[in-house]
């Protein structure tokens, strides 16, 4: 042990600690919760400090290093401007820029990007936007695309030169003539505005607004509203999962499997146990064998129960072995590393064609698996697929020309910057409480229960901030290793997934082998469309069909026209096969992008063949409003289907829209614009691709919420549902704020636990504006109804002899407003209602189950430049016009677009992880795991086309999910413009186009 | 495992340090890739007391202190801009402020575009050993067997020449992803040239050292026609590499 002295936000620390005690841990020790893990190797940079003044990552460095030095973290710099009595010094310039502009989303690397940019601004006042970028290069972000954080930093930059910059919040004028117009009368007029206020950047976020129902009567819905948890989160507070402290926590890990697929022979843990410190070791022989599924949805879960918390069989490089719980992590994993076992390796399939060959390995050769509809483990089968609309063969036969190609999509992962934890402990009424980075709370409960074979109503699972998630937490993922360590040890446990485990133990998205067949008239009239999906679930069987039954959605928007049109003729057909691979499961898309590669590609290499324009042919054959979802017909994520009209599509506006921004019809028609001047092996190409998704799970997923009103006239808004970094417990209050009449900060939210909140099914299935918001407002109505009572009465208490009517109450400005301008303040009614007359706790509950999933649509532009000679591609720009519907916050949701564009670009060009001969993982870290950074990104834009969708109260879609769908076929389809090179595979890498253009 | 935490007060002392059998020191720079690599236990010395920080311009050559770090080669003009490129490939702002100049070359593998700059330039290592003794190492030397040559001395300098032509090009994903195929050259006034490939194996690899640039494009793609790895096929990294080449040799000549 060594002795130093460290200087933390000014406060000295005398320290004695061990000689290769990491700065990380030192300072999370200490408090500094702000400092966050990411990766090992300093590449996410969420670990970001100031030392001496400059931004190095804790988790790089020795403790020992810092000795003698200063060191800042987001503790310092700033706090809530108001703390009771007490003159706060309010937030820094840069924490409010980064509020005020939308900057965070998730917030787990918010307070690395503020000091890292805090370190920019001291010592060049004037940054340029290069200069930012190249400072924020240290921290990954995952949710936002860069854009918000750069324009934070340049405000702060201007703000703190004295200079003034433009509101953000400028409220959306909506002119008088619109007032009252029906969306569906006829297409309103439009106009432009910026969102993002300022011109310091290059890149734009702009706003269609097209008039919805009564816009201007709104004052919360439709408005760019500041988050309500960005405060916390632009201060670093101890929020998320790993930030929990219990005494006598110990530390979860597990040993992770060598081999791709081996049968366990023998576990010796007698040297791992001899460890001082180490208090519990687990194996298969430790455990009851319950089969499970990890998959994070509604019950019955739509797939095979193929999981073990622990097993006597491996089956990929990842699996668990074993697990072990000690004081420390370290400890921990020395334990890990002492554990001995024998393994008899068996045969591996790594190729999804081998997996239902004769004679092929069996994955799942245990007698306990448990079947799920057309799921056989004797064939390596996990799921099965057969859709039929229309005759597709006659559709074929109808055809002048039928294409037919294979493509494929690979294996990536959903990495959020905060890695997979959980807290587990006993609480004092002997109650297990699971503290969790979750997307689905109430799944979890419902589905460890039997693993752990305790009831439901003995275990309270609590969701606290999520620093990302895009699919990768609606799982059971590493619950049940924290929850088996506290069973056995009476301990809290906490367990945080390292990068390298999310790599290699986590899940990721299908990779897939995509037959495509189309048949089109000389018109352009497509009469039929078939594909096949060989889809690669890896060992387990999680999400196995209901991802790539939704990767039919791709195959909706085009139905072809005329007669087609009415009855059109598609056919799915997939497979979902087990491989001895890491699982796949959900990421955001949910099997959706999958399908647009292979659609999108398509539709631009027959267009190009019949000399048809791309964009033209598309929207001859795409789905249009008021004609039924050919899939909704035919599948339903194995239930019953039900029959959707689609009542809203903005896709032409989206179109001419992104048309417009890109500039397309100039310069697909300049000849020579794909040329670079004075570069001949450099070529321009613009590509496009139009994409839908859904809008929830009709008939099956639930939200629910509860709001109960304070002394003060606040109110509690709880849901169950899962703020991920979207934005959605924003979204949620401003709804309920419109309805309740009050303001945004009068809404307090909270989200989730399982023993407070209502049920939600959780965040996926781009539900959470759709459905928890239905619900939410469900629930606002009735308290408004319950307000507008009690106003009643304390006007007609007040004013004698005067009756008001409760239905002609109107809620607004925090009062309670009869039509002769009689007012009641919000606050009086809470008092009257809660201690002066006919006492009553003025709250309710409301859910929602939607009878229909309303697509978004969206066209999605890509600019790019190849070199021919080597293949590079740079994207050079992105445009994305997204009809959403109502946009209930214009700043969270083009946050979504960006962060989701951006995603969508790795999948583009660089994400994918692949496996050697062994099943041994190539990815495992971020340097060669390649997520865009700050300084590499094109420019992106974002276009609403709003409609007004009439299944939701306030006319709001979805936006989560669509920008995953179109940036990879957009790119390739612009690759294939700008130099000939028809990429089948993603993503387009250089040495892909490289063999096209060589003809290999 | 690191064990101890040393912090010497002079190239003496950290000598005294490495030269010691048990336990085995290893020198302490920024600290980047030190606990990735090292699973034994370990005592560490760490250089922040001994400057070796500095920046100079001695005749033609510029000498540059062990300990400097990347992001402080940024800023001077003495600095090629190809090799501030580099560094701005391979580090970001973060790493960038602790990765010292002499971990990046003893750390650098077959993507490091700072050691293959600093191979292209020829550089020269300066360690310092027991007893006050001097040796001068070129980069290309030390690579292959770094580990045994750091035994018992320390990089306190690095010399590379001021007045060459440099250029590096690389292909990758994205712009900011490692490279899949690099390439830098260096030309001196004279005509030499030297050519190094990035991208492949456990190290740049220097391709031709030669009195002009002629055959260097031939060179290139000889030296990674069996460079074939997950990353790439050798049919493309060969290829590209000629092109890279190629290119960098032009814009040498079109800086002058």
């Amino acid at each position: 042990m060594i002795d130093i002295e460290l200087t933390i936000n000014n406060q000295d620390y005398q320290l004695n600690i061990h000689p290769g005690e990491r700065l990380y841990y030192v300072l999370r020790k200490l408090g500094y919760r702000s400092v966050k893990f990411g990766d090992e190797h300093g590449l996410s940079g969420a670990d970001t400090i100031l030392l001496d003044g400059k931004p190095v990552n804790a988790y790089l460095m020795l403790a020992a290093q810092a000795d003698g030095h200063d060191i800042e973290t987001i503790e310092m710099m700033g706090e809530h401007p108001k703390q009771g009595w007490k003159k706060g010094k309010g937030l820094h310039i840069l924490q409010q820029e980064f509020v005020k502009t939308g900057a965070i989303q998730c917030g787990y690397c918010t307070p690395a990007q503020i000091l890292a940019s805090k370190e920019l601004l001291s010592r060049e006042q004037n940054p340029t936007e290069e200069q930012v970028r190249d400072t924020l290069s240290g921290v990954l972000c995952r949710c936002t695309g860069y854009l918000k954080p750069v324009e934070a930093v340049l405000r702060a930059a201007a703000r703190l030169r004295g200079e003034e910059v433009p509101p953000i919040e400028d409220p959306i004028q909506v002119p008088p003539e619109w007032m009252g117009k029906d969306i569906h009368d006829s297409i309103p007029p439009t106009r432009t505005i910026e969102v993002d206020g300022s011109t310091l950047t290059a890149e734009r976020v702009i706003t269609e607004l097209k008039v919805s129902n009564s816009p201007d009567t709104w004052r919360q819905v439709g408005k760019p509203k500041e988050k309500v948890d960005a405060v916390k989160l632009v201060q670093g507070k101890p929020a998320f999962a790993a930030d929990f402290e219990r005494r006598d926590m110990l530390y979860a890990k597990v040993l992770f499997s060598p081999h791709a697929h081996a049968r366990i022979k023998s576990i010796n843990t007698a040297k791992a146990l001899e460890i001082p410190g180490v208090r519990c070791v687990l194996t298969h022989k430790d455990l009851p064998r319950v089969p499970y599924s990890t998959a994070g949805q509604s019950d019955p879960i739509p797939g095979p129960l193929d999981c073990y918390s622990l097993d006597n069989k491996v089956r990929f490089v990842g699996d668990r072995v074993a697990f072990v719980a000690a004081e420390s992590e370290e400890i921990a994993q020395m334990a890990v590393e002492a554990i001995d076992v024998e393994y008899e390796i068996l045969d591996a399939i790594l190729d999804t064609r081998e997996s239902m060959q004769p004679g092929a390995p069996i994955i799942h050769d245990q007698d306990d698996y448990v079947n799920f509809a057309d799921s056989d483990p004797t064939k390596n089968l996990a799921a099965e697929i057969r859709i039929d609309i229309g005759d597709i063969e006659e559709g074929f036969k109808q055809a002048d020309e039928i294409f037919e190609a294979e493509y494929e999509v690979p294996k990536v992962q959903q990495a959020h910057i905060e890695p997979h934890a959980v807290v587990t402990y006993w609480d004092e009424d002997d109650r297990l409480v699971i503290r969790t980075s979750t997307q689905v709370p109430f799944h979890v409960r419902r589905m460890i229960a039997p693993v752990l074979d305790l009831p439901v109503k003995r275990i309270r699972v609590i969701k606290p901030r999520v620093g990302g998630a895009f699919g990768g937490k609606q799982e059971m993922l590493i619950e049940d290793v924290a929850a088996h360590l506290t069973i056995v040890t009476g301990q809290p446990v906490q367990y945080v997934y390292t990068r390298e485990e999310e790599f290699i133990a986590s899940r990721s998205r299908h990779p897939m082998r995509i037959k495509l067949k189309t048949g089109v008239k000389k018109d352009g009239t497509m009469t039929a469309n078939a594909m096949y999906a060989l889809s690669d679930t890896g060992a387990n069987g999680a999400h196995a069909l209901t991802v790539t039954g939704n990767t039919t959605k791709a195959m909706a928007l085009y139905v072809g026209d005329g007669k087609f049109r009415e009855s059109p003729n598609i056919r799915f057909y997939a497979d979902v096969v087990y491989t001895n691979t890491p699982p796949s499961g959900a990421y955001r898309g949910y099997g959706v992008p999958q399908g647009y590669w292979p659609v999108e590609r398509h539709m631009e290499f027959i267009a190009h063949e019949m000399g048809l324009d791309p964009l033209e042919f598309r929207l001859k054959n795409s789905l249009h409003a008021g004609e039924i979802h050919p899939f909704s017909v035919a599948w339903s994520e194995g239930r019953e289907p039900f029959p959707e009209m689609i009542q809203t599509n903005g896709l032409v506006e989206c179109v001419n829209k992104g048309k417009e921004a890109i500039d397309w019809d100039k310069k697909r028609a300049d000849k020579g614009w794909n040329d670079v001047p004075g570069k001949p092996h450099l070529k321009r190409g613009l590509g496009v691709a139009l994409v839908m998704q859904g809008t929830a799970i009709p008939y099956l997923d639930m939200g629910g919420a509860s709001i109960k009103l304070n002394d003060d006239g606040s109110f509690n808004l709880l849901v169950g549902a899962t703020d991920l970094g979207t934005g959605s417990d924003t979204v949620l209050a401003q709804m309920a704020a419109e309805i309740l009449g009050v303001n945004l900060d009068d809404i307090i939210v909270y989200s989730s636990d399982t023993d407070f909140t209502p049920f939600d099914k959780g965040a996926y299935a781009s539900s959470t504006t759709y459905i928890s918001g239905a619900a939410v407002v469900d629930a606002a109505n009735k308290v408004a109804d319950k307000i507008r009572e009690r106003a009643v009465m304390v006007l007609e208490s007040r004013l004698e002899g005067t009756k008001f009517k409760a239905s002609e109450i109107e809620l607004a400005d925090c009062c309670a407003i009869a039509p002769d301008g009689h007012a009641v303040s919000m606050a009086d009614v809470a008092l009257h209602s809660l201690h002066h007359a006919n006492q009553e706790q003025i709250m309710a509950v409301g859910s929602y189950v939607s009878p229909v999933s309303p697509p978004p649509f969206a066209a999605q532009f890509a600019e790019v430049t190849v070199d021919i000679e080597t293949g590079q591609v740079v994207v050079d720009h992105l445009v994305m016009a997204v009809d959403g519907g109502i946009i209930i916050n214009p700043v969270t949701a083009s946050g979504q677009i960006e962060g989701g564009m951006t995603q969508a670009l790795g999948y583009a060009v660089s994400e994918e992880m692949v496996y050697d001969e062994k099943g041994r993982a190539r990815e495992k870290d971020f340097r060669d795991y390649h997520i865009f950074e700050a300084h590499e990104m094109p420019i992106l834009e974002t276009i609403f086309i709003e409609t007004y969708e009439p299944s939701h109260p306030f006319g709001a879609k979805a936006v989560a999910e669509i920008p995953m769908d179109g940036v990879a076929p957009a790119v390739g389809n612009a690759v294939f413009n700008a130099c000939g090179a028809n990429v089948l595979t993603n993503p387009v890498t250089p040495e892909k186009i490289w063999k096209e253009l060589r003809g290999n | 495992m690191i064990t101890e935490y040393h912090r010497p007060d002079s190239i003496e002392e950290l000598l005294s340090l490495v030269s010691r059998k048990s336990p085995r020191t290893i020198v302490l720079g920024g600290g980047l890739y030190i606990n990735e690599i090292i699973k034994e236990p370990i005592a560490v010395a760490d250089l922040q007391k001994l400057g070796m920080t500095a920046i100079m311009s001695k005749g033609n050559i510029l000498q540059l202190g062990a300990a400097v770090t990347l992001q402080a080669m940024l800023d001077p003009d003495l600095i090629p801009a190809a090799l501030k490129k580099a560094i701005k490939h391979q580090e970001t702002y973060n790493r960038r402020q602790v990765a010292t100049l002499a971990g990046s070359l003893v750390a650098a593998n077959g993507r490091s575009a700072v050691g293959g700059v600093f191979l292209a330039l020829d550089a020269e290592l300066v360690f310092s050993k027991a007893k006050a003794k001097i040796e001068k190492v070129r980069l290309g030397d030390f690579l292959p067997v770094r580990e045994d040559k750091l035994a018992g001395r320390v990089i306190t300098e690095i010399s590379i020449p001021a007045i060459v032509g440099v250029s590096y090009q690389y292909v990758a994903r994205s712009p900011a992803d490692l490279p899949i195929v690099g390439a830098a050259v260096a030309q001196w006034p004279s005509g030499r040239t030297r050519v190094v490939l990035i991208g492949y194996g456990d190290q740049p690899v220097m391709v031709l050292d030669g009195p002009e640039a002629d055959g260097a494009v031939e060179a290139a793609k000889d030296a990674y026609s069996d460079a074939d790895d997950q990353w790439a096929s050798a049919a493309y990294r060969s290829d590209t590499a000629g092109i890279l080449v190629k290119r960098c040799l032009e814009e040498i000549a079109e800086n002058g």
